[in-house]
Formats: C-alpha cells, structure tokens, sequence
C-alpha cells in the first residue's frame, strides 16, 4: 500500500476522446441544490449501506437489460436491485458495458466492499451494516426514469432500514 | 475516481481515489487495501462538515500496474458513434436526441 499526499488525477485512466467526454460533462452546471444531512450520531454508532453504479445484480435474480442499452445507446436499464448483506463474489454478476467486470467477478469487494464494511464493523468503526445494498446501471444520459422510477424505491428501504450513512460507490 | 463530474452531479460529500474504472476500492484479493480505502472514505465523510466537500484520498495506483481494464466489448454508444460520427457533440454536451424512453 503506497500512500501519499496527493490531488486526485480524474483523467489519469482516460484516452483521448474520454477525457474530452468527461472534461465537457463535469464542467456542466449541477441540476439541482446540494442536498445536505449532517451527521446525526459518530460514525461508529451509524448503520451504513452501499449503493453501486455497476449494474451489479443476484444471479438468483432477474439481470439488468443490455438490450435496452444495445437498442437505444443513450440510454439504461433504469432498474435497481437490492444485493443482501450476505452478497458474496460468487452470488453476483456484474452487468455494466462500459467496464472490464472481471475484477468484480473475482471479487465482489473490488467494487461493492460488503465483507470490508463487515469488518469495519467488527472493528467498531462502524455502528452496523443495514440488511440491504443496492446497484443501479449508472450509464445513462437520459436518468429521468432511474430518478423516477428507482431512486424512490431505495431510498423508501433505506429509510425503512435506518440507514444512516450511504456509500455511494462509482465504477 | 472523476471527482469534478461527482462534484457537478452535487454530491454532498466526495471522497476521490485515483483508481481505475472497474477497482474502485482496489485491487481483487487486496482486502487490506480495500479496508484501508473504505476506512478513509467514510472517515473523510464523517469530518467533512458542509456540503459539497472533496477528500482526495492518499492512495496511490503504480504507474507500472498493467492490467486489462477496458470492457470485453465496446459498448454501444462507442460503436454508434463511430457509424454517427455527427452526434459526437451532442454526446460530448450530453443533449441527447429526444425518444420515448
């Protein structure tokens, strides 16, 4: 483990066309307001969840849809899933198009990290691991039917589960 | 990992890692590393005390890690843009063509 103090290169793993994509996207103005919650209670008295953009879903489960992607490019499967704390490497398939889902399918934690928040638990550091996680496909340049259709349906058992933290985490 | 494009969708709180697409936390296998990450991550989340805030985590990716992180397959809108070479302003703005979806 190599750390050092730094500012995060955002274009380091970006080619040519990419970095232009990504520098003409992040340069758009915020659709609305930050929303904000402080912290009610420490870090180690918080339930916390994870949210993941790769698409990430049971096998026992219905897969996200490459063919809604496939058929309109600008656009996802707007679905989410919700992943069980007990999700492991082997329970998951990872159906994201724009990344190498390999390193997930090996394991799991390289981008949903279930076991390590396990084991920030078990260390204290944190209060609890809610029941539930949850994926969503995070490409999409048209988010209104994931905003409309999905989000609600999250945060409605999040609230239901007494999360308080959410891991949002990017792939 | 693209802390400005997290910053402009107005995310509350932004911890950045400077890891590639597909490892956010690290490395298959890693758990130290992973653990380490998503300790300052939620660390970082719990001091930062308005909204808005970015970390940049003190994890670096050596130079020399190669490993394959592009898709198996070019996904679609890579293939539709090169058959529609015209829309690539509309994707570069994000103003896609309007549908039914």
């Amino acid at each position: 483990m190599i750390l050092v103090a730094k500012t995060v290169d955002s274009y380091r793993f970006l080619d040519g066309i990419g970095r232009r994509v990504i520098k003409s996207w992040a340069g758009l103005p915020a659709q609305m307001p930050i929303p904000w919650t402080p912290l009610a209670r420490p870090l180690s008295k918080c339930t916390v969840s994870l949210v993941s953009s790769a698409a990430i879903a049971l096998k026992t489960d219905h897969p996200f849809d490459p063919e809604i992607e496939r058929c309109d490019p600008w656009f996802a499967d707007p679905s989410y899933r919700v992943l069980p704390r007990t999700a492991r490497t082997g329970d998951i398939q990872v159906c994201h198009l724009h990344i190498n889902p390999g390193f997930a399918e090996q394991d799991l934690n390289s981008i949903l990290p279930v076991e390590r928040l396990d084991e920030l638990r078990e260390q204290g550091e944190i209060g609890a691991v809610a029941p539930s996680h949850y994926s969503y496909m995070g490409y999409t340049l048209r988010p209104e039917r994931l905003l409309r259709e999905s989000v609600p349906g999250m945060v409605r058992q999040l609230r239901e589960e007494h999360v308080d933290v959410v891991v949002l985490v990017p792939v | 990992m693209i802390p400005e494009l997290t910053a402009s969708a107005g995310a509350p709180r932004i911890a950045a890692i400077e890891h590639p697409f597909g490892v956010t936390l690290g490395r298959p296998g890693d758990a130290a590393g992973q653990r380490a990450v998503l300790r300052a991550a939620l660390r970082a989340m719990e001091a930062m005390e308005a909204p808005g805030g970015v970390v940049h985590l003190p994890f670096e990716w050596p130079s020399t890690e190669r490993l394959n992180f592009a898709p198996p397959v070019a996904p679609p809108i890579a293939r539709y843009l090169v058959r529609h070479p015209w829309a690539l302003p509309r994707f570069v703005n994000r103003r896609p063509p309007t549908s039914g979806s």
